[in-house]
């Protein structure tokens, strides 16, 4: 009999309730209190997540995201900044002793990618994993994640991208040289893809989400169970949005 | 004096630096490591600021210090690693 892991889907959330829920679900798997998660999301309204190192002045334009409705946090996990906006972001949280997860960084990495791109193919888009954090399709990027590993529980998150609005994202986020921002933004329209570009389908955060299960389904060759957050995971949620995600302090830590 | 990097680690990822230095005897006052980095534990960063402090501008120096503490602390640096540390520093200077 297969094991069966929670599967969570949580649409459109603020950012920072989105962090305080992986955050949540983090503590209470390190306590023994909830099962291996697996969880799809979205941000309402569009948000950039900036990683847990860079300076949230240096990277974002603050004005500008408060002209266009966007918001912003800090998150657990390095890496960069991300603008989430037409996507599925995903977070999986599991025990550091798990067997089917390496103990080796950059190899759980590689495994957990791996389920993603089994969800891409289910999806028809033949995708491979780009190390460090990334999975590209020709060479561009469709995904990037991030993990961070704390009181022995693992927490990746990423993000799978159904349509990508470049000129917006370069909006938002500052860049180190203005001059050839240009040139940028056109080196990024290179660089990056998405479902909706490669199928040229509207694809809808459903059927990504659909694909996106059976992908971690045959990757860890477990079942996913759709479930909800305990109380307990709400409660923890609630506090971790108060005294840490909405806060200064942590948002303009760097 | 406060001065500010944007380096590129060769295969790795990107880390901006800002240091306050001391022009007279060319040691750290304060610096701060950013950047799309990966670094565990996370509070690694934090530890390795406050130990940088007081440090001579001097890159075998720099070197050692760094070596030493992710050493003491257990730190895995994934997109970043000590000679970019280094490098990122003294681009500050130049």
């Amino acid at each position: 009999m297969k094991e069966k892991w929670r599967l969570l889907k949580t649409e459109d959330n603020s950012a920072f309730t989105n962090m305080a829920i992986d955050r949540a679900v983090m503590v209470e798997n390190g306590k023994d209190k909830a099962p291996p998660t697996v969880r799809f999301y979205t941000w309402k309204p569009p948000a950039i997540s900036i990683g847990y190192f860079q300076s949230l002045k240096e990277e974002v334009d603050l004005e500008v995201c408060k002209n266009l409705g966007v918001e912003y946090v800090r998150r657990i996990t390095g890496g960069g900044a991300v603008f989430h906006d037409k996507e599925l972001t995903y977070s999986i949280v599991i025990s550091e002793s798990h067997p089917l997860v390496p103990k080796n960084i950059l190899e759980s990495y590689r495994r957990i990618c791996g389920s993603i791109i089994r969800g891409l193919k289910h999806l028809w888009i033949e995708s491979k994993y780009a190390p460090i954090n990334d999975i590209i399709v020709n060479n561009k990027k469709i995904s990037g994640s991030a993990q961070t590993r704390k009181s022995k529980t693992v927490l990746q998150h990423g993000t799978v991208l159904i349509d990508v609005d470049v000129d917006k994202m370069f909006k938002i986020l500052k860049v180190p040289n203005e001059k050839i921002k240009d040139k940028l933004i056109a080196d990024v329209k290179q660089r990056v893809t998405s479902i909706k570009h490669i199928s040229g389908n509207n694809t809808s955060f459903n059927d990504v989400a659909d694909a996106m299960k059976i992908g971690f389904e045959e990757e860890f060759g477990i079942e996913l169970v759709n479930g909800d957050l305990t109380r307990k995971e709400i409660d923890l949620t609630k506090k971790f949005e108060k005294e840490c995600f909405s806060t200064y302090e942590w948002n303009y830590r760097r | 004096m406060q001065l500010k990097s944007v380096y590129k680690i060769p295969n790795g990822k990107l880390l901006k630096i800002i240091l306050d230095y001391n022009s007279k005897n060319k040691s750290i006052n304060n610096i701060s490591i950013t950047g799309d980095f990966f670094a565990y534990p996370e509070e690694s960063i934090d530890i390795m600021e406050e130990k940088l402090k007081d440090t001579l501008l001097i890159k075998e120096n720099l070197f050692e210090k760094i070596n030493s503490v992710i050493k003491k602390y257990n730190i895995e640096f994934i997109g970043l690693d000590a000679e970019g540390l280094v490098e990122g520093i003294f681009r500050c200077l130049k």
